[in-house]
């Protein structure tokens, strides 16, 4: 008696067809080259430089290099830190308030960086609404490293929020009730089960917020300045350095498309990581 | 090899009572399990079997209630007694099992010793494989096993903490008909040799008869019968319990005589054509009764069984025959009356049945039950 589906199939692959568009091909090719014609470029023309290192060891490109790691990595804690026990509260929430929060968590990426330059200097300006409590402090935010730092943070945090929210959503909360009747508290129960249940997206989340730190322009600009060592971070060292020598501001190009890469290459690495479900 | 099981439990009874609300739906149940007990919670889906586990877990709280736990108060309503899930000594076995997909099979079942020696650990995890026979699965991860070890590992780690409750919902439910049998005594040993008091879900009359040392049947969130589990299910005395639990055949007839020295009564359809002796009860002839036969107790003959002790022969008419595995379902009308009737798959073949077949139904007088009507 009984009978079994495995006729249907062949090895693991159902029968019949996947929807595929005549057009596919055409619209890869374009896709791929559009993408990375630019890239090319960049690369060509800096191999074709004879002084490409010599642009390289320059002070202002050392001092950029170094400006954007230290504010990036910054930024990173900071984010990881307070991101981190904020996403575990959306993702487990259910009130209507959080869900407005949600919504307010995604505005970063979608308001003009520019804009939020300009939004971060009335708040946290001189004469912003924050600024006259924070003179008294003797604190004066506008135009310093740690307005990088906010401008960075303001920007690339919604990315890892995201990433992790999904992350500990996809945690059954069936799996943190068994923890718990097996004797761990609540704390003891996200340390154990839930975090590394969902590094692989915080990790992910880390990488694509990283990444945009980075490359954040139009909010440091505005709210920070650039000056140099101090807030001239890699985009804005290159924007200027386009005004007088346009290999250094290629050879700064092609350092930082070599940090997005090595972002790349990391999610990438995340991606085969993740745990396999078990049911 | 019982023995490493064995000391796993030192326990006093476990018992208690809640109401719990949500929306309209209203849970009001009561409980008690001695050491080395199975209690079985049946009914359908949406009952609150579920429910009750959590909140006896302490996965959620009640409105009102006292649970004990071994014998340590872990909930009060009046006294404002609320302990936390993780110090509630309860362990739980989910449909899914939901092992931790990050861990080894040994990491999930050590998980919860978390508080013990290192070496002590090690012993307990190795101990529990030994007993489960899972000491070769020790370095899988839980989707490299079958789903009756994953049941497996699911319960040596939930029995590693040395619980002194196990709440087990519906453990069978996401395994095929053939492990389910087979898993269910290797079950219900384990935790006898545990000596652990358990409470288990199932909406499976077989599960809770196999399992069970007492029954609840719950339904709408409210126990309408509590008891020995073949007295509850076998025979179910209420109308709403028999069409539960899924007595096959209940007939609505009336009492035409009592024979007191036979113990038995004999009933009648409207029109007298369908005579059946049934056990005596405290009804005047006269009285309409309900009666319950579990269609499992019927045996089909296909001429009139002669010499035999049993009270009630019908002829009938095959008038259907349905595959309800493990064998079939063979539906015999009776005058005004359809029997439903199990039988084996091989009984069917030797016998030859196809519907419009002349067959007689037989059955004991004391395999009729009567069924008190709900209103």
């Amino acid at each position: 008696m009984g009978f079994s589906l495995k006729g249907l199939f062949i090895g693991n692959r159902p029968l019949g067809a996947t929807t595929r568009l005549p057009v596919g091909t055409i619209a890869t090719v374009l896709y791929v080259a559009f993408i990375c014609l630019p890239i090319l470029a960049l690369l060509v023309k800096v191999l074709q430089q004879d002084n490409a290192l010599a642009s390289l060891v320059d002070d202002q490109v050392i001092m950029a290099l170094r400006l954007s790691l230290f504010t990036s990595a910054v930024s990173m804690v900071v984010v990881v830190m307070v991101g981190t026990p904020f996403a575990l509260h959306l993702a487990r929430s259910e009130s209507m308030v959080m869900r407005v929060v949600d919504q307010i968590v995604e505005l970063p990426i979608i308001l003009p960086p520019v804009v939020a330059g300009v939004a971060m200097l009335l708040a946290f300006g001189r004469q912003g609404i924050l600024g006259p409590p924070l003179s008294q402090l003797g604190i004066s935010l506008p135009f310093t490293t740690t307005a990088v730092i906010f401008a960075q943070i303001f920007v690339a945090a919604p990315f890892f929020v995201r990433s992790a929210k999904l992350g500990f959503m996809a945690v059954p909360r069936e799996y943190e009730a068994i923890s718990q009747t097996l004797g761990l508290s609540p704390w003891r129960t996200f340390l154990k089960l839930t975090l590394p249940l969902a590094a692989p997206s915080l990790l992910t989340g880390v990488a694509l917020a990283w990444a945009r730190a980075l490359s954040e322009f139009g909010a440091t600009i505005m709210f920070a300045g650039n000056l140099t060592g101090k807030t001239q971070t890699m985009p804005l060292a290159i924007m200027t350095a386009m005004e007088t020598s346009l290999e250094s501001a290629i050879a700064l190009s092609v350092i930082l498309l070599a940090l997005a890469l090595l972002a790349l290459g990391a999610l990438g690495l995340i991606g085969r990581s993740r745990w396999r479900e078990s049911t | 090899m019982s023995d490493a099981a064995m000391n796993a439990v030192t326990t006093s009874q476990s018992v208690g009572w809640i109401r719990y609300r949500i929306g309209q739906f209203t849970l009001e149940a009561r409980w008690e399990v001695e050491p080395g007990q199975i209690l079985t919670l049946f009914g359908p889906s949406g009952a609150g079997k579920t429910t009750l586990l959590r909140a006896i877990a302490g996965l959620l709280q009640p409105r009102e209630g006292h649970i004990e736990v071994g014998g340590q108060v872990v909930y009060d309503g009046e006294q404002g007694i609320f302990v936390p899930p993780h110090r509630r000594r309860v362990g739980l076995l989910t449909q899914g099992y939901h092992l931790f997909p990050h861990l080894t099979v040994a990491g999930n079942i050590g998980y919860g010793l978390i508080n013990w020696e290192p070496q002590a650990r090690r012993h307990r995890v190795d101990e529990l494989m030994e007993l489960f026979q899972l000491a070769e699965l020790a370095e899988r991860r839980p989707h490299q096993i079958s789903g009756g070890q994953q049941q497996r590992a699911a319960l040596a780690r939930a029995l590693a903490p040395q619980p002194a409750l196990m709440l087990l919902d519906e453990p069978f439910n996401s395994l095929d008909i053939e492990l389910r049998r087979s898993l269910r005594s290797e079950l219900r040993t384990r935790l006898r040799e545990a000596g652990a008091p358990a409470i288990m879900v199932t909406h499976d009359i077989e599960e809770a008869i196999s399992m069970a040392d007492t029954v609840q049947v719950i339904n709408n969130g409210v126990v309408e019968a509590a008891g020995a589990p073949l007295e509850v299910l076998g025979q179910p005395g209420h109308g709403r319990v028999a069409r539960l639990v899924g007595v096959e055949n209940l007939l609505g007839l009336t009492v035409r005589s009592v024979h007191p020295q036979d113990g038995t009564m004999v009933c009648a359809d409207a029109d007298g054509a369908l005579q059946l002796e049934v056990p005596l009860s405290d009804v005047a002839g006269g009285s309409r009764v309900t009666v319950g036969i579990r269609a499992s107790d019927i045996i089909l003959a296909d001429t009139e069984p002669r010499g035999s002790s049993a009270r009630n022969r019908l002829p009938g008419m095959v008038s259907e025959i349905e595959l309800r595995p493990p064998g079939y379902q063979v539906t015999l009308a009776c005058g005004a009356v359809d029997l439903k009737c199990h039988i084996t798959g091989t009984s069917l073949n030797e016998m030859g049945i196809a519907t419009g077949d002349s067959l007689w139904a037989v059955f004991k007088a004391s395999s009729c039950f009567l069924v008190t009507d709900d209103e």
